[in-house]
Parts: C-alpha cells; structure tokens; sequence
C-alpha cells in the first residue's frame, strides 16, 4: 500500500471516531432508509412466491357436450396427453363427476339421484408442466385444445392473471416509492455529512490552500461514507430480521397461507447483500455530494 | 519568475487592483507595502490562485496562473508556500499533523514526512514542540508553524501576508530572519507588510501599492 492510500484511508478511519454523534445520526438515516426499503421487498418476495407456487398446480377443467361418445373422448384425451406442455391427464366420466361432487357436496347428492348422473358433463382434468404455468403460456395451451370442440374449459387462471398484474402494479409502485425514498436518503445523509464537512471546514480549507487535489480530500469521505453505509446496512439487515420474526411471522401464522401452504420467508442472502450495497453507495454518494458542494462554494 | 501584465482585480464596483504591471526575478526577495486596503493582500490571493484576476495577465513560473483550471490550481499551489494572517492552523491536530498536511498532498512517505518535519521545526525552533495542539503554542509560535509548513516542501515561491502582524519585535526578527534563510536557498520571498522597521533593519526591493495601484516598484 502506497504511503497516499494509507493516508487516505488512515484520516478515512480516523474521522469516523471524531464525529461520532453524527455519524451516529447518518448510520440511523441509512438503516431507516434500508429497513423501508427491505421491508417492501420481503412483501415482494413473499407475494411473489406465493404467486409462483399458484402457478406450479396449474389445472384445467375441459367439459365435453352431453353427446360426445366417450371412444371421442378418450381420443382427444390421448391427443392432449402427447402435448409437451400436459404432465397428466385424467379422464372424468358424468358417473365419476357425480361421486366427485357428491363426496364434496353431500347435500346435492339427492339432486343428482333424482335427474340421473348424466346431468353431470364428462370431462378432461389437465396437470400442466410446471414451465408452461405462465398465464400466457396457459392462455396458448388453452387456445391450442379450444379446436377439440369442448362444450366449456375452466382454467383459474383470470384471478392469478389479475393478481399478478396486481403484483406488477404493486411492483412499479415500489420502485418509484423505494427510489424516492434512496434520493431522499441521499439529501439526508449529504446534509447530515455536510454538518461533519462543515465541522472540518478549517482543515479542508487548509487542504485546498497547500495543493490538495479533490481526490486527496474526497476520498477520506467515501471510505467514511462506505463504513457509515455498511454499519447502516448491517442495523438495517438486524432491524429487517427483528421485523420478520416480530411481525411477518405472526401474520404469517395468523393468515396460514391456506392457498400456499407455505409460511412467509426472509429475504435470500443475495438480496440482504444487495440492500448493504445499496447502503454503503448511499453513505459514499452523500459524503461526495457534501464534500462536492464545499469544494464548488470554497472555489 | 512572476510577470504580472495590467493585472486588475474588482469586486463589483471597487477596484482592489488596477492596471498593475510587474517582474519579480527567481530568488528574489520583495516586500508589498502599503496602508490597509491597498491591495497587497489581493495581489497574494491572485498569486496562490485563491482568486481570479478580472482582467490582464499573470504569469508565475511561465504559467498563467489566471487561466488555469480547478484541476490544475492545485499543482501550482504545491510549488507555492503561503504564511497566512491568521496562521490557517487546524486547532485539533498537532504542530507535526499540520506541517506535515503540505507533504502529504504531495503523496510523501510517512518516514520522510517525519524526518522533514523534525527538520524544518528545528529550522523554526519549535524542536520538540511536535506533539503539541496550536492551541497550546504562543502567537510567535503559531506563526513559526505557518512558516514551517509554507516551507516544508522547499516551494520555489513564498508568499507571507503581515507574517510579523501579531509578534513582539524580537519575535518578528526571529520570523524575518528565517524568511531570509528560506531566500538565501534560492526561494523567491514575496512579504505583504507595513512594518517599516522590518523593512528598515531587512533592506530588500519594496513595491508600494495605493488604491490598488503600484505605485513604486
């Protein structure tokens, strides 16, 4: 290491003792910052998951007419079995519905007894494939059967559809939200690292007078700046931990996720990481956005 | 070494410098004087490029000073020593700290800052005063540490706005004598002063400013 980057990096540290009530203040403003924006992402990433487990037990209900010959049928259904996008197909014949929904529906049972089990339509039940489960992909899948004459194809998918744009909606909103809420971090934590600035503005200008480049001034801030980033990252990641097992457990519990069966999760390891990344380019671009304006004005 | 071609400076409607022209050969040793508000301290700032000439031309070392850029400036700084009025000492760092801020922009090594440090305050004597905050130091040693750091770095210019102002007249010789030392090895001396028994005892050329013009070169 050169005797100008132990420089840097020794008055780097060293500041970060010296102004310890504010930096205290900039950690704060950074883990705030960070904890919001998790906070939105764990939703995110909980819906989404939910989402993809929905899209995973993908079925489709095909319902012949009345009059179909069931040597028809089985035909079609063995045309449909050898689509790649189908894992399973099972035939339903009327007298299948009929147990079907009378072990279900016990009370309809005397209804069907009374007009017969051919009240009930024959149908196909499809299992698709797990990578044909996209609503377009399915949309396509269901177009393509349309041709086979059914009398109706049920597929859930138009609520996932709707949720899912519900989903992107929601999406979009958290990006415009979480960038405002980083812009703003960023003015918080410049104005805050402008009162430290401001703290050391004999020094700095000293610095200036005896030949310091912008770099040789700056670059102390950015390592301070990365350190106070860091600290707010690791606060933010204690405080997001704190918040999933306080809160999202609870209503995880509290809500079961009876569509999901899946309980609620914290966010992966990746994601953490990218959040304390934010986080240290949050303190670095504040520090040079305090420094940068004193530089300007002292000139 | 400085050429200065009808250097003017105004800040709005007043003139603080005005049609001056001048050459002050390397190794030189130059009082400005004149009463308070004559301009010496502006033609200093003009000099370390803490401002900018408002018209004519200023040439230091060949460059010229007035057109060089943010990026640039700090280059010729490094080439410049300044004593400055109020001493610009930072109140929480040691007499070694701030002496040692010249060499370290230059990227010095710390056992080389150290050696030159101890060198230069034996040159000031302030030997062993390293450790010490400015603000346990007397006025005349304050301004001993403004003229160790302005020298450390043995710039081809020093430039000492009233280096004398706020000493005793025993103090102020001491001052003086080591700007001569620092002249003697070859640095170009610019003094801003209106001590005329410093001049008197110092004898050196003096270029008197009025109203911000010079009147005697």
């Amino acid at each position: 290491m050169n005797s100008t980057t132990e420089h840097l990096i020794r008055r780097g540290l060293r500041s970060c003792w010296e102004n310890l009530s504010l930096n205290a203040m900039v950690v704060s403003v950074i883990g705030a910052a960070l904890i919001l924006a998790g906070t939105y992402l764990q939703v995110i990433h909980n819906l989404d998951k939910v989402m993809t487990s929905w899209d995973r037990d993908v079925h489709i209900s095909a319902y012949f007419y009345g009059n179909d010959p069931s040597e028809h049928q089985f035909s079609i259904m063995d045309e449909i079995a050898a689509m790649p996008a189908v894992e399973e197909v099972l035939h339903l014949s009327e007298e299948d519905a009929a147990v079907f929904l009378t072990e279900r529906l016990p009370d309809v049972a005397p209804i069907i007894e009374e007009f017969g089990a051919e009240v009930l339509p024959a149908s196909l039940e499809i299992t698709l494939r797990p990578e044909y489960t996209r609503p377009e992909l399915i949309q396509e899948f269901v177009d393509e059967i349309t041709r086979h004459d059914f009398e109706e194809i049920d597929y859930g998918q138009e609520w996932v559809r709707k949720f899912e744009s519900f989903l992107s909606m929601l999406q979009a909103l958290g990006t415009v939200i979480g960038s405002l809420i980083m812009i703003a971090s960023v003015f918080l934590v410049a104005n805050t690292m402008h009162l430290v600035v401001y703290a050391r503005r004999p020094e700095l200008e000293t610095m200036k007078l005896v030949g310091a480049t912008f770099g040789f001034v700056v670059t102390p801030f950015l390592i301070e700046g990365a350190i106070l980033g860091l600290l707010g990252g690791i606060v933010a990641t204690c405080g997001l931990i704190a918040i999933h097992s306080l809160l999202f457990a609870r209503v995880g519990e509290y809500l079961n996720l009876a569509m999901s069966n899946e309980s609620l999760v914290f966010l992966p390891a990746s994601w953490v990481t990218l959040l304390v990344l934010v986080g240290v380019i949050l303190g670095m671009a504040g520090c040079y956005k305090a420094v940068n304006k004193f530089w300007k004005a002292a000139s | 070494m400085i050429r200065l071609y009808h250097l003017g400076k105004s800040y709005g409607s007043h003139d603080a410098l005005v049609d001056v022209n001048l050459h002050i050969p390397k190794g030189d040793f130059v009082y400005i004087t004149g009463p308070s508000g004559a301009g010496k301290t502006t033609l200093l700032k003009l000099l370390y490029g803490a401002e900018h000439p408002t018209s004519g031309k200023l040439l230091v070392g060949g460059i010229d000073a007035s057109k060089l850029s943010d990026r640039q400036l700090p280059h010729l700084r490094r080439n410049i020593g300044v004593v400055f009025q109020d001493f610009k000492l930072i109140p929480n760092r040691t007499v070694a700290d701030n002496v040692g801020l010249a060499l370290e922009v230059l990227g010095m090594d710390r056992n080389d800052i150290s050696r030159r440090i101890r060198a230069v305050l034996n040159t000031v004597g302030l030997r062993g005063r390293e450790n010490s905050l400015p603000t346990d130091l007397s006025g005349g040693e304050q301004q001993r540490v403004a003229v160790a750091r302005a020298i450390v770095n043995d710039p081809a210019i020093l430039l000492a706005d009233e280096p004398t102002g706020n000493l005793d007249g025993a103090m102020a010789v001491e001052v003086m004598e080591i700007l001569l030392a620092v002249n003697l090895r070859g640095t170009t001396v610019m003094v801003a002063t209106h001590d005329t028994g410093l001049m008197n005892r110092f004898p050196n050329r003096k270029l008197r400013f009025e109203n911000g013009r010079l009147v005697k070169s």
